[in-house]
């Protein structure tokens, strides 16, 4: 099974702690359109490809990258928690269910096959309640361009002799982009938290359909 | 070719690199927290005429006691075009990978790459902060996710002390633009002048304190001292924004210039403290019982009536000491910080005839100090000494490692401070490339 290392200085063993009462209102502000998203052929569940633009373009979509084996708890799972409780809350807000979604995608191409991603996505992913995309690429240099243009920082670890090793480290992002495709947060786990997130998801919402 | 590369080098961990802080004095965004040993100290270094090429340059030295270069310049990087513009603050972005440096004098903020080889920082791009933003002076370069927050000193209309806050996302683009407050702000007149960001982000709240504008800064200290007008045009106020929203919610009345703003990074912590220059004051930001956010003097440093001016602190990362340097009387001070409401100064050392700012290591045991504060600040003959030294700290008392002398290297005047380490693995990208390199080989 898989090593773990330690994660750096991290508020706290379970993740952020967001103090959600002096979080501002949904609405009452505004989020700076910080990039837009790039594009990129992905993989869903089922082996077709789909351009990512495509997957994301006319929903509030939170993206966050991932792998299904990691297990650092502040890493992926952390990530995956906060996408829980998000989905759990859109479950009772069905406007803005309808008008957004979840995505994982994955950094592991080879492991993570299409059908892997459905069997880790297996019971969240049911477009009925709240649309959840288990998303992979076919290859490496499919993904890095992805990963580049987003800024996700990915790094290898290497051994003594510089032989890459199994170990990969990454920071911790989630990103919410509009309908439109363009980021309008990146969460890092200082505050990614599911009451920020969402209050995120509707200040978005309220933007209003000409905003583009 | 399988088009579809081995990616089992890469498909075991996760180590997120996810930080509370860095090097006790970064934003709390950044990643990579160096907790052991840096390998190198790059120095942001205004350039003096005459002096070298005469050009501001990021310098950096060798910090690893491991290595045969220890205490030795091993890259210097000169900026193009105009050679001096007050090289001054300095950050990295939250991926730790670039470091943007700025002038205070013609606005521009020079891009480094670090983390290709920190040892060997490359200059890729340069930014006109005031025609962008209006705002002169970029002063502080406060990462967030993807972005880097800038607080100006001073702005392009009228050059006073009125500026504000610029946001850029990593890629150099200008996103967002937030004035200081002025007027009333919740019963206390805010002045629109701005120095330092410091954010918690549990909390979501962010601190701004404020300096002097374009005008003041660049006068001859001897000469600005005596105009009693001009001394009226300094910062007496912090502003508690909401950080998400980005909108002022309180002002607090700190007189005197309060700099550089640190919160504690001690988990559970809920104060700042920063340190007012003029008036040679700790200050310390807390929540009242009532909740409300509120600032107090809770401390002296040396002798006010003397002006020693502080300039940099750096606090410890358990958040129970604060060194304190003080420009005139090159004065390094030591406060307890157990009891944050009542600071005590513990120790004292002169580590120079003027020094400015300071930089501990993570773990508090290495001290580094720089010399200068402003080419027209800075003082003059024997007392005008440009340094980087090092010291050892074991809590009792701080040992010089070594020095480099910046005016017998000709390099400038050493400014703002930022460690890094040696990188470690391999990008994704790389792998890649070797993995189709090796099978192209294979298949031949």
């Amino acid at each position: 099974m898989l090593a773990l290392a330690a994660s750096d200085t991290a508020p706290g063993a379970g993740g952020p702690r967001v103090d959600a009462r002096r979080l501002p209102a949904p609405g009452s502000y505004t989020l700076p359109r910080i990039q837009r998203c790039p594009d990129g052929e992905v993989l869903q569940t089922d082996g077709r490809p789909l351009h990512l633009h495509q997957a994301l373009r006319g929903r509030i979509s939170v993206l966050g990258f991932m792998y299904t084996y990691c297990r650092d708890p502040v890493g992926c799972p952390l990530a995956y928690r906060i996408m829980v409780a998000t989905r759990d809350a859109l479950m009772h807000d069905a406007a803005l269910a309808a008008r957004s979604q979840l995505i994982s995608l994955s950094f592991d191409p080879t492991n993570d096959t299409p059908e892997q991603m459905r069997m880790y996505g297996h019971g969240q992913a049911d477009p009925a309640r709240v649309r959840w995309r288990f998303l992979t690429t076919a290859s490496v240099p499919t993904l890095l361009p992805l990963l580049d243009r987003l800024g996700q920082d990915v790094s290898v670890e290497t051994n003594a002799k510089g032989k890459p090793t199994r170990t990969l480290n990454h920071l911790l992002k989630v990103f919410l982009i509009d309908p439109q495709l363009w980021v309008r947060e990146i969460y890092s786990v200082a505050t990614l938290d599911q009451a920020a997130l969402v209050n995120d998801m509707r200040t978005v919402a309220g933007e209003g359909s000409n905003r583009g | 070719m399988n088009a579809r590369l081995s990616l089992f080098v890469i498909a075991a961990l996760v180590a997120s690199a996810a930080t509370r802080a860095d090097e006790t004095c970064n934003s709390p965004y950044l990643a990579k927290l160096i907790k052991g040993q840096e390998d190198f100290v790059h120095v942001w270094t205004l350039g003096v005429a005459g002096m070298g090429d005469g050009r501001d340059k990021l310098v950096t030295i060798d910090a690893n006691q491991k290595s045969k270069n220890y205490g030795k310049v091993v890259s210097k990087v000169s900026v193009p075009g105009n050679p001096r513009g007050e090289a001054h603050h300095m950050g990295f972005t939250d991926d730790r990978r670039f470091l943007w440096a700025g002038g205070l004098e013609d606005s521009r903020i020079h891009v480094f790459d670090i983390g290709a080889n920190p040892a060997k920082p490359r200059l890729v791009k340069t930014i006109d902060f005031a025609k962008q933003s209006g705002y002169v002076g970029p002063h502080t370069f406060y990462a967030l996710p993807g972005r880097m927050l800038i607080a100006g000193l001073s702005n392009t209309k009228d050059q006073s002390g009125r500026t504000g806050l610029a946001t850029y996302n990593n890629s150099g683009k200008l996103i967002a633009k937030h004035d200081m407050p002025t007027g009333d702000v919740d019963g206390v007149k805010a002045d629109g002048y701005g120095y330092d960001i410091a954010i918690n982000p549990a909390k979501n709240a962010m601190l701004t304190s404020s300096f002097t504008g374009y005008k003041n800064y660049m006068r001859p200290l001897g000469e600005l001292i005596k105009d009693a007008e001009a001394m009226k045009n300094f910062g007496s106020t912090m502003v508690l924004w909401d950080l998400k929203a980005m909108k002022p919610q309180q002002v607090f009345a700190v007189p005197g210039a309060p700099l550089e703003i640190r919160w504690s990074l001690k988990e559970g912590d809920n104060w700042a403290i920063t340190a007012a220059a003029l008036t040679s004051k700790l200050w310390l930001v807390k929540p009242g019982a009532d909740g409300k956010y509120a600032a107090k003097e809770v401390g002296t440093i040396g002798d006010p009536a003397k002006i020693p001016l502080p300039v940099d602190i750096s606090i410890a990362a358990d958040g129970k000491g604060l060194w304190v340097n003080t420009f005139m009387d090159g004065m390094t001070r030591y406060f307890d910080l157990t009891n944050p409401e009542s600071p005590k100064e513990t120790y004292s050392k002169q580590t120079g005839k003027q020094v400015n700012m300071i930089s501990q290591s993570w773990d508090g045991k290495r001290v580094y100090i720089t010399s200068s504060l402003l080419e027209k600040w800075d003082k003059g003959g024997a007392d005008n000494e440009q340094f980087v030294r090092a010291f050892d700290w074991d809590g009792k008392e701080l040992k010089q490692a070594f020095e480099v002398d910046f005016a017998k290297e000709k390099l400038g005047r050493a400014h703002h401070m930022k460690f890094s380490v040696r990188g470690s693995g391999k990008s994704m990208a790389q792998v890649a490339r070797e993995q189709v390199a090796q099978a192209h080989t294979g298949n031949q």
